[in-house]
C-alpha cells in the first residue's frame, strides 16, 4: 500500500489541490499581478528613464508654481554660467544655438499700427483723427525745451487722447518728448556739477542716471496713451535668472565619470531697468512660424569660453510668483565700461561691437521670457501653448539697439527637442546714436528715429486695451 | 627685463628668444582657434604682439593656461621623474580667418611596383610560416614523436 501511495505521489502531472473550477470567469478589471516595469534603483538605462519619468510626474502633479520651480531646480550640479554682457568673440552665434533662437534683422512689422503720426505730417488712419493733427500742430510749433509749456502740452495731449483711444497708436507730440529727453541728458551731463568719474565707473556716472530719468519720464508722460503703462511696475536694477538644460554630454572627471548628463546653463542678469505689466504683450507671428535657421555648433560650450560652476538653480523674473505684474514689457540694459566701443575700435575688433548688443539682447530676453513662462506653469516637459513676447533696449548711453523676442518653445532638453520644430525668434536692430555730442548746454545731432522707436516700444500693448 | 616704473621707457624687445610651437589640439577646437605651446614666461600680451608683429597674423583674443607635467614616473633608482610643465595658448584669429591643423603624415599613393613587391613579400612570409608550423592535420601536436 505504501508503495502504491508513493507511486501516486511520484506520478507527474496534475496537482489536485491548486486546481480551479473549469469554466469560471477570471475577476474582471484588476490584473492578478502588478505591472512588470523596470527597477527604480538599478544602474541601468531603463532604471534611469523610469527615475526621470517619476521626476517628471512629480513636477506635473505639483500643486503650485512655487512647488514646481522648487522641484525643477532642486538638484544642483555644475552648470555653465551664461553672461549676457560678454567680451567673448561671436558670442551671439553660440547663444542662439543654446537658446534655439532665430535672429531676424530689423524690427517686426506691426500690422495696422504704423509709426505714430507726428504733428500734421502724413496720412492718419481713421477719419476721427483729422481734428487731432490740427490740435497737435500748434503744440509742436511752440519752442521745445520749455518746461511749463511741456507740462501744458502734456495736459492738452492727455485731454485729446481719450478721444483717440482706438486700437491703432494715437498721435504723440515728438517735440515734447524730444524736449524731455534733452532735459534729462543736459541735466545729467551739463547742468549737474559732478566730480570726475572714478576709474572704470564711467557708465554709472552719466549714462546710468540719464537712462533711469529718461525712461521714468517717458513712461510717465505716455501713461495716458497706454493704460498698460499706468498699471505697470518699473524695477530699478532687478535680478533676472533662468536655468535650463540643452543637449547632452558625457561627464569627464570625477566620481560620475562616464555618465551621460544634460548640459545645464544658468543666466543671472541685472538689467538697468525693467517694466513689468499685468497683461501679456500680443504675439508678433504665430506660434509655429519658421523665419530662419538656428546655428548648430558641434563644439563644447567651454570653447566659447564658458565656465562651469555649481550654485543655486534660480528662476526669477524680477518679482515673486504672487506679484500681479507677472508679464514682461521692456527691459533696459546698460553696457559696462569693459565693453565700450572705443576699446573694440582700439583692438581692431569693429565687428564685435554689434555682437555685444545682440548677445545681450538675446540672452537677457530669453531668460526673461522663459522665466515668465515658467511662472505660468510651463516647463520643458509642458511646452508653452501661447507665445511670450518681450522687448529690450540695449544701450551704452549714446548708441541704442532695440530687440523684440518671441518665445515659442521651452522644450530644449535632449528628449524634448527631438520632436520639437518650434524656434524662438528675436528681432534686433543695429545700434544707432541718439545724439552726436552735448556741447555748451545744447544737444547736437539729435536723432528722432531712435526716440520714435523707443516711444513705439513703450506704447506697445495688447489689442484689447 | 627691467621692472617698469611710472615715467620709465616702454620695454621693447627686438629678436626675442621666445619660441611658439603650434600643436594639434587634443580636443576639437572652434575653427578660428589655434593652439600653441609657448614659453612659461610669455604673457597674453607677449603672444599677441609676437604673432602680430613678426608673423602679421591678426589676433582677436588670447587665452593661456599652464599645464602641469606629472611627477609619477619612477626611474631605475626609484626616484620620481617629472615631465616638464608648459604653457598652452589658445589664440582666436581676427578678421574671420580660420585654421585647421594639417595632417602631417598623409597616406602616400603606392605605385604598381611597390604594391607588387609588398604582395610578393607578404606571400613569401606566409609560406615560411607554414613551413615552420608543420602538418595542420596533426592539430598542433609536435612531429618529433610518433610515426
Amino acid at each position: 500500500m505504501a508503495a502504491l501511495g508513493a507511486w501516486r505521489l511520484l506520478r507527474p502531472g496534475r496537482r489536485w489541490f491548486s486546481e480551479t473550477v473549469p469554466g469560471a470567469p477570471s475577476p474582471p478589471g484588476s490584473p492578478l499581478y502588478p505591472p512588470v516595469v523596470a527597477s527604480v534603483t538599478a544602474k541601468s538605462k531603463a532604471a534611469k528613464s523610469r527615475r526621470l519619468q517619476r521626476f517628471n510626474q512629480r513636477v506635473h502633479e505639483a500643486a503650485t508654481v512655487e512647488e514646481k520651480l522648487r522641484l525643477y531646480g532642486k538638484l544642483q550640479r555644475p552648470k555653465y554660467t551664461v553672461y549676457p554682457q560678454t567680451f567673448a568673440l561671436n558670442a551671439d552665434r553660440w547663444y542662439r544655438s543654446f537658446t534655439r533662437t532665430v535672429l531676424v534683422p530689423g524690427m517686426p512689422p506691426r500690422g495696422a499700427a504704423a509709426k505714430p503720426p507726428v504733428a500734421a505730417a502724413g496720412a492718419t488712419v481713421e477719419a476721427g483723427r483729422a481734428p487731432e493733427p490740427g490740435a497737435e500742430a500748434p503744440a509742436a510749433a511752440r519752442a521745445p525745451g520749455d518746461a511749463e509749456a511741456a507740462g501744458d502740452a502734456e495736459a492738452q495731449a492727455a485731454a485729446v487722447a481719450p478721444g483717440a483711444a482706438a486700437d491703432a497708436v494715437p498721435c504723440v507730440d515728438i517735440g515734447e518728448l524730444r524736449s524731455l529727453t534733452c532735459d534729462a541728458l543736459l541735466q545729467e551731463s551739463f547742468y549737474q556739477n559732478k566730480k570726475r568719474p572714478f576709474l572704470y565707473r564711467d557708465q554709472d556716472h552719466t549714462p546710468g542716471p540719464f537712462l533711469t530719468q529718461l525712461v521714468s519720464t517717458l513712461a510717465a508722460s505716455l501713461c495716458g496713451r497706454n493704460p498698460l503703462l499706468a498699471a505697470s511696475s518699473l524695477d530699478l536694477s532687478p535680478e533676472v535668472n533662468y536655468y535650463w538644460h540643452h543637449g547632452e554630454e558625457v561627464v569627464v572627471h570625477g566620481h560620475r565619470k562616464g555618465r551621460v548628463d544634460p548640459v545645464r546653463f544658468q543666466i543671472d542678469d541685472n538689467p538697468h531697468l525693467q517694466i513689468r505689466v499685468p497683461k501679456q504683450l500680443p504675439e508678433v507671428v504665430p506660434l509655429e512660424s519658421d523665419l530662419g535657421d538656428v546655428p548648430v555648433i558641434d563644439h563644447k560650450p567651454s570653447k566659447l569660453p564658458l565656465f562651469k560652476k555649481q550654485y543655486e538653480n534660480k528662476v526669477f523674473i524680477g518679482s515673486k510668483v504672487a506679484d500681479p505684474c507677472c508679464y514682461g514689457h521692456t527691459q533696459f540694459h546698460l553696457l559696462p565700461d569693459k565693453l565700450k566701443r572705443e576699446r573694440f575700435i582700439r583692438d581692431r575688433l569693429e565687428d564685435q561691437i554689434e555682437v555685444v548688443y545682440r548677445s545681450n539682447g538675446i540672452a537677457s530676453l530669453f531668460a526673461w521670457t522663459a522665466a515668465q513662462a515658467m511662472y505660468q506653469g510651463f516647463w520643458n516637459e509642458a511646452d508653452v501653448t501661447r507665445p511670450f513676447v518681450s522687448q529690450a533696449v540695449v544701450t551704452d548711453g549714446k548708441y541704442f539697439a532695440f530687440f523684440c523676442y518671441q518665445l515659442n518653445t521651452l522644450a530644449l532638453s535632449a528628449e524634448t527637442i527631438k520632436n520639437n520644430h518650434r524656434k524662438n525668434i528675436c528681432w534686433g536692430t543695429d545700434s544707432k546714436p541718439l545724439y552726436d555730442v552735448v556741447e555748451d548746454g545744447n544737444v547736437k545731432g539729435f536723432n528722432d528715429e531712435v526716440l520714435l522707436q523707443l516711444v513705439h516700444f513703450l506704447l506697445n500693448r495688447p489689442k484689447e486695451l | 627685463y627691467p621692472l617698469f616704473q611710472r615715467g620709465g621707457p616702454q620695454l621693447r624687445i627686438f629678436r626675442p628668444n621666445f619660441f611658439m610651437l603650434a600643436v594639434r589640439p587634443g580636443v576639437p577646437q572652434p575653427e578660428d582657434t589655434v593652439q600653441f605651446r609657448v614659453s612659461m614666461e610669455m604673457t597674453k600680451v607677449d603672444i599677441r604682439n609676437y604673432l602680430e608683429r613678426i608673423y602679421n597674423v591678426p589676433v582677436a583674443a588670447v587665452r593661456t593656461r599652464i599645464q602641469y607635467g606629472a611627477n609619477n614616473k619612477r626611474n631605475h633608482r626609484n626616484q620620481r621623474v617629472k615631465k616638464p610643465d608648459y604653457k598652452v595658448a589658445y589664440v582666436q584669429l581676427g578678421q574671420g580667418q580660420t585654421f585647421q591643423f594639417p595632417n602631417l603624415f598623409p597616406e602616400k599613393e603606392q605605385d604598381a611596383e611597390t604594391r607588387s613587391f609588398d604582395d610578393f613579400r607578404d606571400k613569401y612570409m606566409e609560406k615560411e610560416k607554414q613551413k615552420q608550423e608543420g602538418d595542420p592535420r596533426r592539430g598542433g601536436v609536435p612531429d618529433w614523436f610518433g610515426l
